[in-house]
């Protein structure tokens, strides 16, 4: 076979965006919440982490993998609806500090909840698929068939986000409310509830992102398993820019790419050191992002 | 009419002092607590008439924050010399993370910008301070304390710069990547910070030797230098406290509040945008310094692990129980942090939780996340503002 897919490089563009897309669905649901509610959700690693631990609880009666994911998804759904309706509803207009503390607040019960009903020892989730690695010609090749699941499910789930937003009545009316809530109230769209649809929507996202994760990375379920991924999604969100569904995809994939090369020829310590650097560099030079037509504020 | 009340307080005030000095000399056993006892009370006396003379507030500003801060100040040391060791040092680490709250305080306060940073920042003052002591051994205290301070400062300024141009969820979002990968910072530079064991002090913190005899004649040395590090530490707090309060009042301290409350007028009537913001932050990050510095001193050593992201967030915590954008909010918020241990400890034991439990080790996350959402939620100026706003119905009542 071809000793060029073994090669150094191709194996670390591919563990790069192995990691690279958990990244830019983490800065996919950032954007989501951010374009239709103006909040930076700074439990959005927590929350999903949540609904993640109450799906697979559904393990200890013998349930399969496939039924936990969907229970994953429902409490996602819970989750994020409810979060919505009690918590952030009273957020809104508010100066822009305030969302961000309650939201950090979120996070610290929830992780702490989290560990207070099931440990912070890890918890290895199931994986439908088997994560060893595919040898070529004797070599380690850099995917295996999980991988290929994860890309996979990462691709549907983008691609549904966008098909929802374009192509869909409900897309447009979320569009709508998301830019114009005032007009679009006046038109018949009932934007309150479009909001709370807006955080189940992304909290399911989130979900999907942490299944792939937990049980992707050796590290297992904890409550503090999104935490580093929050942080990378983050920076990938604001490279890109929190505005673009696209740029949050783009700049998360990159990251990973680079974290993945930073980490094979430098040292695993320096990958966050260099994303802070790319992040601090990326904001000082766009502001607002590297993917956002750079707009007006309104006064 | 003016000018009889004010000597009718000088009078009753002398009165009051004379009375005050002749009892604390007959009262204390030896003279040299006596003349020490009734030289606070003098203190605390003369700042008070000070502080009670009509108008005075408006007319000299500075020297009213002075004779607050020494009347403060008084009173917090003669007050450390009767309490316990352990009482003592939960102060002493109250009174430097209160610098700290005092720096966020105003950030967000003063120019509506926030940061989760600000236990990184304290990390940077608290390394800068172990790793100059064990390069120069023999710098004094107060050298190695503003040497800490710059430290601080110039990081702020170094993140300070791209922070000029953000916005609120942007800011928070680089302060909180900063406060992550401050722990990796560390450890790249292990040969100077000590790895994840990290330093210690090469030479204790050690009372001056005229300290020993007062109060305590005899008490071994260990309490001596506990009560000498606390009282350094509410001093150290003290002046940075009447700074601060110059600073809030002063022309940048009004221009921030306008960036603030409406950044286009600012622009508009003439503030420097980046320039203010620029300076919030690194006043925030230098005073997060001076306490990350002033907790080595007490402990006499650092940890890596302290520095970590929960310390961001616990600081966040604090400042926004005690009231954000407040100076008083930052004493309370000290405050809560010196006893916030012995408080959740003493819940756990009150409830009858395992404390090895589960339950019991996240009992402080479940407890300060809780406060600060209903915090947010219900009184968004924390305890200060929910005081002050009792204290002005309960005027208008009293009064109408």
């Amino acid at each position: 076979m071809d000793p060029f897919l073994t090669s150094r490089i191709v194996t670390d563009v591919l563990g790069g965006l192995t990691n690279g897309v958990t990244y830019g669905l983490v800065a996919l649901s950032l954007v989501l919440i951010w374009r239709s509610t103006g909040i930076l959700n700074f439990a959005q690693g927590a929350m999903p982490m949540f609904a993640t631990y109450l799906g697979f609880a559904l393990l200890s009666y013998h349930f399969g993998y496939w039924p936990c994911v969907v229970a994953c998804v429902i409490a996602a759904l819970l989750i994020g609806g409810l979060t919505e309706r009690l918590l952030v509803h009273r957020l809104y207009g508010k100066p822009e500090i305030n969302p961000i503390v309650v939201m950090v607040g979120f996070l610290i019960v929830l992780e702490a909840v989290a560990a207070a009903i099931w440990s912070s020892t890890p918890r290895s989730l199931p994986s439908p698929f088997s994560s060893i690695h595919w040898q070529l010609a004797g070599k380690p090749f850099a995917l295996s068939p999980f991988i290929v699941y994860e890309f996979a499910t990462a691709l549907v789930v983008m691609a549904a986000v966008a098909g929802l937003f374009r192509f869909t009545n409900l897309g447009l009316q979320l569009r709508a409310s998301a830019l114009a809530p005032e007009v679009s109230r006046l038109l018949g769209v009932r934007v309150g509830r479009l909001l709370t649809l807006g955080w189940m929507l992304s909290t399911v996202v989130g979900v999907i992102t942490t299944i792939l994760v937990s049980a992707n990375f050796f590290s297992g379920l904890t409550p503090t398993v999104m935490d580093g991924i929050f942080a990378y999604g983050f920076i990938a969100a604001a490279i890109g820019g929190l505005e673009s569904p696209v740029g949050a995809i783009v700049a998360g994939v990159l990251l990973g790419v680079v974290n993945q090369f930073v980490t094979d020829y430098v040292n695993q310590d320096s990958v966050i050191i260099i994303a802070l650097a790319i992040l601090v560099v990326s904001l000082m030079i766009r502001p607002s992002g590297v993917f956002t037509k750079s707009t007006q504020r309104r006064v | 009419m003016k000018l009889a009340a004010t000597s009718r307080r000088v009078a009753l005030a002398l009165g009051v002092g004379v009375v005050a000095t002749v009892s604390a000399l007959v009262g204390t056993s030896t003279l040299r607590d006596g003349v020490a006892l009734s030289l606070a009370f003098d203190l605390a006396f003369a700042c008070g008439t000070f502080l009670s003379l009509p108008g005075f507030k408006w007319s000299h500003p500075v020297v009213f924050r002075a004779a607050l801060t020494l009347l403060g100040l008084d009173v917090a040391i003669v007050t450390t010399r009767f309490l316990g060791s352990s009482t003592n040092f939960n102060l002493s680490t109250g009174a430097a993370m209160s610098i700290v709250l005092l720096g966020l305080s105003f950030l967000t306060g003063a120019s509506g910008q926030i940061s989760l940073g600000n236990g990184a920042f304290m990390g940077v003052g608290a390394f800068a301070m172990a790793i100059w002591a064990n390069h120069h051994a023999t710098t004094p205290i107060v050298l190695t304390l503003v040497i800490a301070v710059a430290c601080g400062a110039l990081v702020g300024l170094l993140l300070g710069l791209p922070a000029t141009r953000l916005r609120g969820p942007y800011l928070a979002g680089m302060t909180l990547a900063f406060a992550v990968s401050f722990t990796f910072i560390l450890s790249t530079f292990s040969s100077w910070t000590g790895g994840d064991s990290g330093l210690q002090l090469p030479t204790a913190a050690v009372a001056p030797r005229w300290l020993d005899g007062f109060f305590h004649a005899g008490t071994s040395p260990l309490i001596t230098t506990t009560l000498y590090l606390t009282d350094l530490s509410i001093v150290v707090a003290g002046v940075a406290f009447f700074f601060m309060a110059n600073l809030f009042a002063s022309r940048t301290g009004r221009s921030m509040r306008l960036i603030r409350d409406n950044d286009v007028a600012a622009e508009l009537v003439g503030v420097s945008l980046p320039r203010t913001r620029v300076v919030a932050f690194i006043v925030s990050s230098a005073y997060a310094a001076l306490g990350g510095a002033l907790l080595t001193l007490i402990d006499n050593s650092v940890s890596p692990q302290t520095y970590s992201f929960a310390l961001s967030v616990t600081i966040l915590s604090l400042i926004v129980i005690g009231g954000i954008g407040t100076i008083s909010g930052a004493v309370i918020g000290g405050i809560i942090y010196a006893f916030s241990t012995n408080v959740i400890s003493w819940i756990t034991t009150q409830t009858g939780l395992n404390p090895q439990g589960n339950v019991a080790s996240q009992l402080n996350g479940i407890i300060f996340g809780g406060l600060l959402i209903l915090t947010m939620l219900f009184a968004p100026f924390g305890i200060a503002g929910a005081a002050r706003l009792l204290w002005h119905r309960v005027r208008s009542r009293t009064s109408g």
